[in-house]
């Protein structure tokens, strides 16, 4: 193999792979990163057996061929070299090495036979759509702070991604909950998504796309089958499998009756709650919302340093009714608002509490109370 | 006060003094005469920490009439043919023993020559001798102390109590019957329960089950067969796992030509060879055997003959640490841990005790009822300080993982590490092999075999040095100075550089690199202790090496880390090709075992 490449594109795709791989291994071939010289192209593979990333960026391919290096290396050594360089790779077969030439530099890497690196892109993959990537990007941003981390329930650990009927339309909805809170967002069902199958995609995956999107304006091709995602963003193909488990009947837990209706200013409900958690040494400290017509008081106390007490005013037309909630978990959701009002939905202080934007739907939130 | 001769009497109380030191020396040289009689059955009796009566009796060759009369002399034996005491071949030979015992203690012997009509008896109380009489005995030899010491008073009050000395005895006769698996022991008294070793074949083949014996089943499992063979000069004997340790060196027995010694050496060279399993405080329990022409050893170094002396001590310290070595790297993954002991096993039983049923049980409330939504039950409890607890939705319960797990392969299976079926807590792997299953740390299984890589590529690429812009001058006295260079050539090799800088100091001009800039001197005084003590450079070794364990910690898998079940086979069967992989580098165990027998009897169900 034999292949010239361009330092920056080298490093930002590299940049984009290496991450995948883990820094310590058992098994030495997926600490490295897989090369392929094709035709006028350069191709990079990383996977941690969960996951793999493929980018590909053009190149000057003297010789076709393929190999595996480490690639933590691989990356350090790129990202050292100096800007601008035009990077020479070529392997030998004979020597097991890698040859990385720029300049007056040059490195040797030894290097892992192409045959042995593990392939998890095959496979049909059955259903296939496209998004634009802010709608991708939604889904995720809007639902990934309540992704459970127990390890327990661990078909709670990703994004729940299905298809559903929202009132009559099909939408493609994405949920996520770890017990406490619970997030789901939803947009029209694209094309090519009707009667996929319902699929858990891993907090691992979820953060990676997250990241791969740079660019918000292009879209972004999805497919999928009951085990495998994969997401094609440019030129980078992220192949993930999914978690095997069932998402448990979310649909219960969404209060349906709330009849009392709390509208708050987004902004200085988020900040007045930011002000009396300070007073709470430890994160999860409840804040108590006590309400009454027009009037909101929030209140913290703590045992060990003393408490704090903000009032706001409101719109609140029903009994008064005292609830409180986790700071932590309000705040979580009251960012995930993206209006200028925030509507509550409130039953009782035992009840879960649905929050959802006062003007734009198609994302909704439910809080477990915590007893005051 | 005019020079005069000492009556003979005292002369046998001052040199009894060197012989018969306490009660186990008693007992000590009387169960050597037995064996070098032929015994193939001893019994030992002791009474009052063997102050009050010490019985010997064995099934040995016995005395004649002439010879017995002669035995209770000085400096009179059978032993000692032709005045060679170059070349010993018996345990005994300085023809002390019986002689002090007499002179101190009331001595009576009763003894049968096959030669004889009948057995004659003698006794001697505090050096004056009966004379012979007939007696009734079938074969081998009786001999009976009591009143040990009635004659030297001053020994008598520096007796430890009755518990020490009978303890010290017990001591005796174990080190004894592991020198001679074919003899059986009994060992009686009104202080313990009589313990009986019986008869083991001869020699190497019934030392394990006489060792298994005496130093517990522990060892027994986990003894690994050492052996090694040079220049006329045979160590073999029995290692135990590094699992198996103590705090002291106690738990180490040394055999010269079946003789039980207590000698530095073997401390030194078992260190040396457990370096890399064990903490530095922690001791092996082992027991070997060295033989070896008597003519290469001297065992005529003190009077109780717990020492020798080699010609060539170089030659069998090595020969010990190479047979170590070489035993522990081919049995290193086998570890006593590995398998799990009776105590273990028992501490494995449920410790949590149900809940009584409470008066006032109402199925609502206990666990068989529905789960209701949304309603956490208040909890009167919780009113006052503590932080209240968070409720949450009903998304279902932690369940058992219902992941599809493909059965592991029935080939992986069979190796012995097994095939990995989970992770739990992210730390550990559990795999199943054929006959059990295997608990393993990731982390320290992984650590050793990073630390094994490291260490390989050391030994094959040789230590980095620095080289120091003004060598460093360290004063010493002068032998220790010769001591230092005297091994210039081997610290050279660990990538340290000194040479003689006049009479009392080395100059230092190379370090190693891994080191980085420790205290030279201190390194050098460390070493030239150690040196002196146990003659080697293991502290410079040690030091590298905990240099190398520690980039090792850091290179390996954490403990938290998912694994996926490739990653775990990849794993155990890496473990598996590794030798020392038994064992973690800081000497704990990274997997134990659990069979099927022992989940078994964990449920009663043998």
């Amino acid at each position: 193999m034999k292949v010239t490449v361009e330092r920056a594109q080298l490093l930002k795709s590299l940049g984009h792979v290496h991450r995948v791989v883990e820094r310590r291994n058992t098994i030495p071939i997926l600490g490295n990163v897989l090369v392929r010289a094709e035709q006028g192209r350069l191709s990079l593979k990383a996977t941690d057996l969960d996951l793999e990333v493929t980018e590909t960026l053009p190149a000057e391919a003297a010789q076709p061929g393929a190999t595996t290096v480490p690639a933590h290396m691989f990356y350090d050594i790129v990202r050292k070299l100096p800007d601008g360089s035009q990077i020479v790779l070529e392997s030998d077969g004979e020597r097991a090495v890698l040859a990385i030439r720029a300049g007056r530099s040059r490195f040797t890497l030894q290097t892992l036979p192409e045959s042995d690196f593990p392939d998890l892109a095959a496979g049909e993959m059955g259903h296939a759509f496209a998004l634009p990537a802010a709608d991708v990007k939604r889904l995720i941003d809007r639902t990934q702070f309540a992704i459970s981390t127990e390890e327990t329930r661990y078909y709670l650990n990703g994004i729940y991604l299905h298809s559903a009927d929202s009132a009559g339309t099909a939408t493609l909805r994405a949920v996520a909950t770890d017990g406490h809170r619970l997030a789901q967002v939803e947009l029209p069902l694209p094309s090519g998504a009707a009667g996929m199958p319902g699929v858990i995609v891993p907090r691992k995956t979820v953060g990676e796309v997250q990241r791969l999107i740079e660019d918000s304006e292009i879209s972004i091709g999805i497919e999928l089958s009951t085990n495998k995602i994969r997401f094609t963003i440019g030129n980078v193909v992220l192949t993930s499998k999914l978690i095997d488990g069932t998402f448990p009947d979310y649909g219960r837990v969404i209060p349906q009756n709330n009849d009392k209706e709390l509208v708050v200013d987004k902004h200085e409900f988020e900040a007045a709650v930011d002000r009396v958690s300070t007073i709470s040494s430890e994160r999860g400290r409840a804040v108590k919302l006590a309400l009454s017509a027009g009037k909101l008081v929030l209140t913290v106390t703590n045992p060990d340093s003393g408490s704090a007490t903000e009032e706001l005013e409101v719109e609140y037309a029903s009994d008064a009714l005292d609830i409180g909630f986790n700071s932590r978990y309000l705040l979580d959701i009251a960012a995930q608002i993206e209006g200028e009002a925030a509507v509550l939905k409130l039953a009782d202080p035992g009840s879960p509490t649905l929050i959802h934007d006062r003007d734009a739907k198609g994302a909704l939130y439910v809080l477990m109370p915590m007893r005051v | 006060m005019p020079v005069r001769q000492l009556p003979e009497t005292v002369v046998n109380r001052i040199a009894a003094g060197e012989v018969v030191e306490r009660p186990a020396s008693v007992v000590k040289e009387l169960v050597e005469n037995a064996l070098d009689a032929g015994a193939s059955r001893i019994d030992v009796f002791t009474d009052g920490g063997g102050r009050r009566r010490i019985g010997i009796t064995d099934d040995g060759g016995g005395m004649t009439k002439a010879d017995l009369a002669l035995a209770v002399e000085r400096h009179a034996t059978s032993k000692l043919d032709d005045e060679d005491l170059l070349s010993i071949r018996t345990l005994g030979f300085r023809g002390e023993a019986l002689p002090s015992i007499g002179s101190v203690a009331r001595l009576s012997i009763t003894t049968r020559h096959a030669g004889e009509p009948h057995a004659w008896a003698l006794s001697v109380e505090g050096g004056a001798k009966s004379p012979l009489a007939p007696a009734a005995l079938s074969h081998g030899t009786r001999v009976e102390v009591s009143d040990l010491f009635y004659a030297t008073p001053a020994r008598l009050k520096f007796l430890k109590t009755d518990r020490t000395e009978a303890e010290a005895i017990r001591e005796v006769v174990r080190r004894l019957a592991m020198a001679r698996p074919d003899v059986a022991f009994t060992l009686a008294g009104e202080e313990r329960a009589p313990v009986t070793w019986t008869a083991a074949l001869p020699g190497a083949a019934g030392r394990l089950t006489r060792l298994g014996d005496i130093l517990g089943a522990d060892f027994r499992k986990s003894a690994i067969e050492v052996g090694a063979e040079r220049d006329g000069v045979m160590v073999e004997g029995l290692a135990g796992a590094p699992s198996l340790t103590r705090a002291n060196a106690l738990g180490q027995y040394l055999f010269v030509n079946g003789r039980p010694v207590r000698d530095k050496l073997i401390v030194g060279a078992v260190r040396a060879a457990y370096a890399d399993y064990l903490p530095r405080d922690r001791h092996p329990v082992l027991a070997l055997f060295v033989t070896l022409d008597p003519r290469e050893v001297d065992a005529n170094v003190h009077p109780a003959k717990t020492e020798v002396r080699f010609r060539d001590a170089g030659l069998v310290r090595a020969l010990i640490v190479h047979a170590l070595k070489d035993g522990l790297a081919r049995e290193g993954k086998r570890s006593a841990a590995a398998s799990v002991d009776g105590a273990t096993l028992a501490s494995l039983r449920p410790g949590f005790v149900p809940a009584p049923r409470a008066v006032d049980w109402d199925w609502r409330r206990s666990p068989a009822a529905p789960p209701i939504s949304f309603t956490a039950a208040p909890s009167p409890a919780m009113a006052g300080f503590a932080e209240r607890a968070q409720p949450r939705f009903d998304i279902g319960a932690p369940s058992a993982d219902v992941r599809s797990v493909a059965p592991p392969p029935v080939d992986e299976q069979e190796r012995p590490l097994g095939a990995a079926r989970t992770q739990i807590h992210g730390t550990y792997i559990v795999s199943q092999t054929r006959d059990g299953l295997v608990i393993i740390d990731q982390h320290a299984a992984h650590e050793r075999l990073v630390y094994e890589k490291l260490k390989a590529s050391m030994e094959q690429n040789g230590v980095e040095r620095q080289m120091l812009l003004i060598p460093e001058i360290v004063e010493l006295d002068e032998a220790t100075v010769e001591r230092l260079l005297s091994r210039a050539a081997e610290l050279d090799r660990f990538g340290l550089a000194i040479e003689s800088f006049g009479p009392g100091a080395v100059a230092v001009r190379e370090v190693p690199a891994l080191l980085g800039k420790s205290n030279a001197g201190a390194m050098l005084r460390d070493l030239a202790e150690h040196m002196a003590e146990w003659d080697e450079a293991l502290p410079l070794e040690r030091r590298l090496l905990h240099v190398a364990a520690t980039m090792a910690c850091h290179g390996s898998v954490r403990a938290g880390r998912v694994l996926k079940p490739e990653e775990m086979n990849a794993l155990l069967r890496e473990m598996e090709a590794t030798p020392n992989s038994g064992q973690c580098n800081h000497g704990r165990p990274t997997y134990v075992e659990l069979t099927l027998a022992d989940i078994e009897k964990l449920f009663g169900r043998r």
